[in-house]
């Protein structure tokens, strides 16, 4: 009978139309990597069989999921590559993988000694030795960390305050704003704050994952999955929505702990969001009011980031970005960066790193803008690299472009609408 | 979130529908599950200040007093997205815009009306080659080109392309 026809396997829904392999950034510039249709559904077919037919170059892979957008058949074919390279492959991670991944863990490290380590690894004998031994590219401008992280910024300086507000949101900062640029969450905090929101912490987060997937560390990502997901419920619970900053956090909350890490995590998804859709439903819904600085003047490229690309959230970005008084924005032919996250840190991935970039450099370039807008954490460091130019989030563009202490006035009057409470 | 126009499907239909329409100088917003390998001809409809929204698909619609109110969207949850008109071009059955079960054939996101055969042995041609009937099954439209649900005309919905019943 039909019924019975209908395959529990995702791969099946392929129909070989190929679309994914035109648009898959690898593809075209790697010719050892056999492309998205290939190393997805059409080799799960033989690996369920088989894993003697897993197949090396699946390492190539980004996780870019690029192939995901355009799939009209709504094949996961990144989610099955990942999956394949931990179920059927014989790599294990390396030490390096380990620590490039661990960013959480590398961060506590790194950050009460920033100053020497920033200082240690911008030398390039430092970098050759990275580079030699655990294959670190040497060409790479490594990420810096901050001497203070935004979570002891933020009990410091901001916690006590927070009280003053009747809503709360519950803010996921990540290992980036944390270890790295906490401006951003800093940034973050004063923006909410003056739209009227109060902002809590997630008392003991941890990394959302992303890297320990595509790095193939499954399990200690599915322990810090499910560690986070109960502090999510516990948020939920009371009445208070998840704001992240980083694309790629949201897409791993949201996403790649049900498809790939088999987690239940349906109750919370739709409260996960990104604070651009955030601010923009909640300025739709008239729940904030915005007062502009009258002196902002500013030309923008947009730049929206393959995770976005797959959330299909650029639009709220592009949006609050027009709303702007003196923004002059453009919108970047979506690209790829060729970052994604840890692969561009690896030596054997850095020239494919750079190719897939080339074309998003140029196009940086000949817009020249006074900066580039863009969600996420390592295509700012990609680009910053690649083209000099600066990338800013849009919520730091926000908190540059709004007149905070003029929005918090408005906001207060919402806020102490009975109405609105 | 408020278009002039929503249209539904990028294939063939949809972005030739989306193009005219944004030409004419309507605000069009185009869902795009997944890329179509014919249809697609993003790069000239986002030009002219076109939105695509690439690799999402609609899913669910709200219809009051016999008008498409708004349209739900798997990437944008529980944020509805309206427009003065929507046209929908979902395609046949490959493409997603009608389904079958065992005894139906339906169009999922807005439920209208489907002109098919009744008798599922009549479904099919048993010669492979031979004309198959289920390709002519459809949703109904009244002479002014608008939807039909539950025998009621919906006057801001238009089915385009291959999605219409062909049954004469």
């Amino acid at each position: 009978m039909q019924e019975k026809n209908i395959s529990i396997n995702n791969l099946e829904q392929c129909q070989k139309c190929s679309i994914c392999t035109h648009v898959c950034p690898v593809m075209a510039i790697n010719p050892v990597y056999r492309g998205p249709k290939q190393s997805g559904p059409d080799g799960e077919r033989y690996r369920i069989k088989n894993n003697i037919f897993f197949d090396d170059t699946l390492k190539y892979c980004m996780n870019c999921k690029r192939c995901e957008v355009v799939c009209p058949s709504g094949v996961r074919i990144a989610d099955i590559i990942q999956s394949a390279k931990s179920n059927y492959g014989h790599i294990r991670p390396k030490l390096r993988d380990r620590i490039l991944a661990s960013t959480d863990f590398m961060g506590s490290l790194a950050h009460p000694f920033a100053p020497v380590v920033n200082w240690g690894l911008s030398l390039t004998p430092v970098k050759k030795i990275l580079d030699a031994t655990v294959g670190v590219a040497a060409q790479r401008s490594l990420p810096k960390y901050s001497a203070t992280t935004f979570e002891t910024w933020f009990r410091r300086y901001m916690a006590a305050e927070q009280q003053q507000y009747s809503r709360h949101i519950a803010y996921y900062h990540g290992c980036y704003a944390n270890y790295n640029y906490p401006q951003l969450g800093k940034d973050f905090v004063h923006v909410m704050n003056a739209l009227g929101y109060g902002v809590d912490l997630i008392e003991g987060e941890r990394c959302c994952g992303v890297a320990k997937i595509t790095n193939g560390m499954m399990d200690s990502a599915t322990k810090d999955a499910k560690h986070n997901l109960e502090l999510f419920r516990k948020e939920i619970g009371l009445g208070k929505e998840i704001i992240t900053v980083s694309t790629s956090c949201t897409l791993t909350l949201r996403d790649e702990y049900s498809h790939i890490l088999g987690l239940d995590n349906s109750d919370v998804r739709e409260h996960i969001s990104l604070a651009e859709k955030f601010i923009w439903e909640a300025i739709g819904e008239g729940r904030v009011k915005l007062a502009w600085r009258k002196d902002f003047k500013a030309k923008a490229a947009y730049h929206c980031p393959c995770h976005q690309e797959k959330l299909g959230w650029g639009f709220f970005s592009m949006e609050l970005l027009k709303m702007i008084p003196g923004m002059e924005l453009v919108e970047l032919e979506s690209a790829c960066c060729g970052i994604a996250g840890t692969y561009g840190f690896k030596k054997e991935n850095y020239i494919y790193s750079q190719a897939i970039g080339r074309a998003l450099f140029e196009n940086i370039a000949a817009v020249d803008p006074d900066f580039v807008a863009c969600e996420c954490e390592t295509c700012k460091w990609q680009i910053e690299m690649s083209t000099g130019y600066p990338v800013k989030n849009p919520v730091s563009i926000l908190a540059e472009a709004l007149d905070l202490e003029e929005t918090a006035r408005l906001n207060r009057e919402v806020n102490n609408t009975p109405a609105q409470a | 979130m408020k278009f002039e126009t929503i249209i539904i499907g990028a294939g063939r239909s949809g972005m030739a529908k989306a193009l005219q329409l944004q030409k004419a100088g309507k605000n069009c917003a185009v869902f795009s599950k997944g890329r179509s390998l014919y249809g697609y001809n993003g790069e000239e409809f986002r030009e002219m200040g076109g939105t695509v929204f690439m690799g999402d698909g609609v899913v669910r619609a709200t219809i009051e007093n016999g008008l498409v109110k708004a349209i739900y969207s798997e990437n944008f949850g529980s944020i509805p997205l309206e427009a003065d008109n929507y046209f929908l071009a979902t395609g046949k059955f490959f493409a997603g815009g009608l389904r079958a079960d065992m005894e139906h054939i339906y169009e999922p996101i807005f439920g209208l009306d489907v002109e098919y055969l009744k008798n599922r042995e009549e479904w099919f041609n048993r010669d492979f080659a031979a004309h198959q009937p289920f390709l002519d099954f459809g949703v109904k439209t009244d002479a002014e080109g608008h939807a039909i649900k539950d025998g009621q005309s919906i006057k801001n919905l238009y089915p385009i392309g291959e999605i219409l019943s062909n049954i004469k």
